[in-house]
């Protein structure tokens, strides 16, 4: 391992932990690390000339843990099982109504708003969570990079607005709230909808898991239909 | 100590799952992501108690809780984009925000709609039986 490797592993480390605690004295949607720390780190890469290229094998190294991560996505969702049993019909059918939606949504508008095809294949994918977001864009030779940030634009937009915009539409119920912001903002709208209150969050917590598995399976399926 | 060693058992755990399910999903030509199956064969082996909730359930909850951290150097590829962002990035915002409210509202909408039916069966037949 070379120098530069070492220390840009030490920097990301410092900045995430950095982060955490930031967000823990400032929290809103703004400060969550993903956001503060990939800003950070990108400043600090433009300021001292670092190439995205020479960071590639501190990448290699960080990111090799998301498979088994993605796999331990299952916990909370057995954890919630309770939720998946008593409503299944009802949180399948929401989730799949909601994914599809938002797929459509995304693509058409790509297109409409004359943006490339990279951009449209990663727009597909933005509505499941980051680590499946990445693995299915490589299925459809997508970009990793675009599709991990229209993922965590996607979580901040929906823990934003969220509330505010299900009142609008009178969507009071709470396992349809939580489903909501689930499903279209993954992890970050989780911890918004577990400030809701509980059933909330642990809808919003099995939606996530669900949203990804029912993306991942169905999209490399019907993508060229979209496109 | 000895929970650190442990701990990182737990972690194996979760990687071997992943090994076998990518390797699985190579073997099989299955389109779909080996991190996907993974979570889906450990969250039947939970169902089905063939893996004990405990047996991983501190590192799991620890390589979720740091998620974030894992997938950060992706994010951080979008300093090598900062001509698209020039270019297009009202249009990338407005499709961003956009689809996101979209889906939100029809995933909502689609749930609520689904307990409301739900709730009126029931009140059916609870009428019929009071009859």
């Amino acid at each position: 391992m070379n120098i530069l490797t070492l220390f840009s592993l030490c920097l990301t480390v410092a900045v995430y932990i950095a982060a955490r605690k930031f967000a823990e004295k400032f929290p809103s949607p703004f400060t969550i690390p993903l956001v503060t720390a990939s800003a950070f780190i990108i400043i600090f890469f433009l300021l001292f000339d670092i190439s995205y290229e020479e960071y590639g094998t501190t990448k290699s190294i960080i990111t090799y843990m998301l498979g088994p991560a993605t796999v331990a996505l299952a916990v909370p969702m057995y954890m919630h099982r309770e939720i998946i049993k008593e409503k299944f019909w009802n949180v399948l059918c929401g989730i799949l109504i909601g994914t599809c939606t938002t797929i459509f949504a995304a693509v058409s508008l790509s297109k409409v708003l004359h943006l490339s095809e990279t951009i449209q294949t990663a727009s597909a994918v933005k509505a499941i969570t980051t680590p499946v977001a990445i693995d299915t864009v490589k299925i459809l030779n997508g970009d990793p990079t675009l599709a991990a940030t229209f993922v965590v634009a996607s979580g901040i937009t929906g823990a934003i607005t969220g509330s505010a915009i299900l009142n609008f539409f009178r969507i009071h119920d709470p396992l349809a709230r939580g489903l909501g912001m689930g499903t279209v903002s993954h992890g970050i709208g989780t911890s918004q909808a577990l400030n809701e209150g509980s059933l909330h969050g642990a809808a919003a917590s099995v939606a996530m898991s669900v949203a990804a598995i029912m993306t991942s399976i169905l999209l490399p399926l019907v993508y060229r239909l979209f496109v | 100590m000895k929970n650190a060693v442990l701990f990182l058992g737990q972690i194996l755990i979760l990687w071997l799952i992943y090994i076998c399910s990518q390797y699985a999903v190579s073997l099989l030509h299955l389109p779909i992501p080996g991190s996907v199956l993974g979570m889906l064969l450990l969250y039947f082996a939970l169902s089905k108690k063939i893996i004990s909730l405990k047996l991983i359930e501190k590192g799991a909850l620890f390589l979720t809780k740091h998620l974030t951290f894992l997938f950060l150097p992706f994010v951080i590829g979008l300093m090598s984009y900062g001509d698209l962002i020039k270019a297009s990035g009202i249009q990338l915002l407005v499709m961003i925000v956009a689809s996101t409210l979209i889906g939100m509202i029809a995933t909502g909408a689609a749930s609520q709609f689904l307990s409301k039916k739900e709730r009126e069966v029931v009140k059916e037949h609870e009428h019929s039986d009071a009859v």
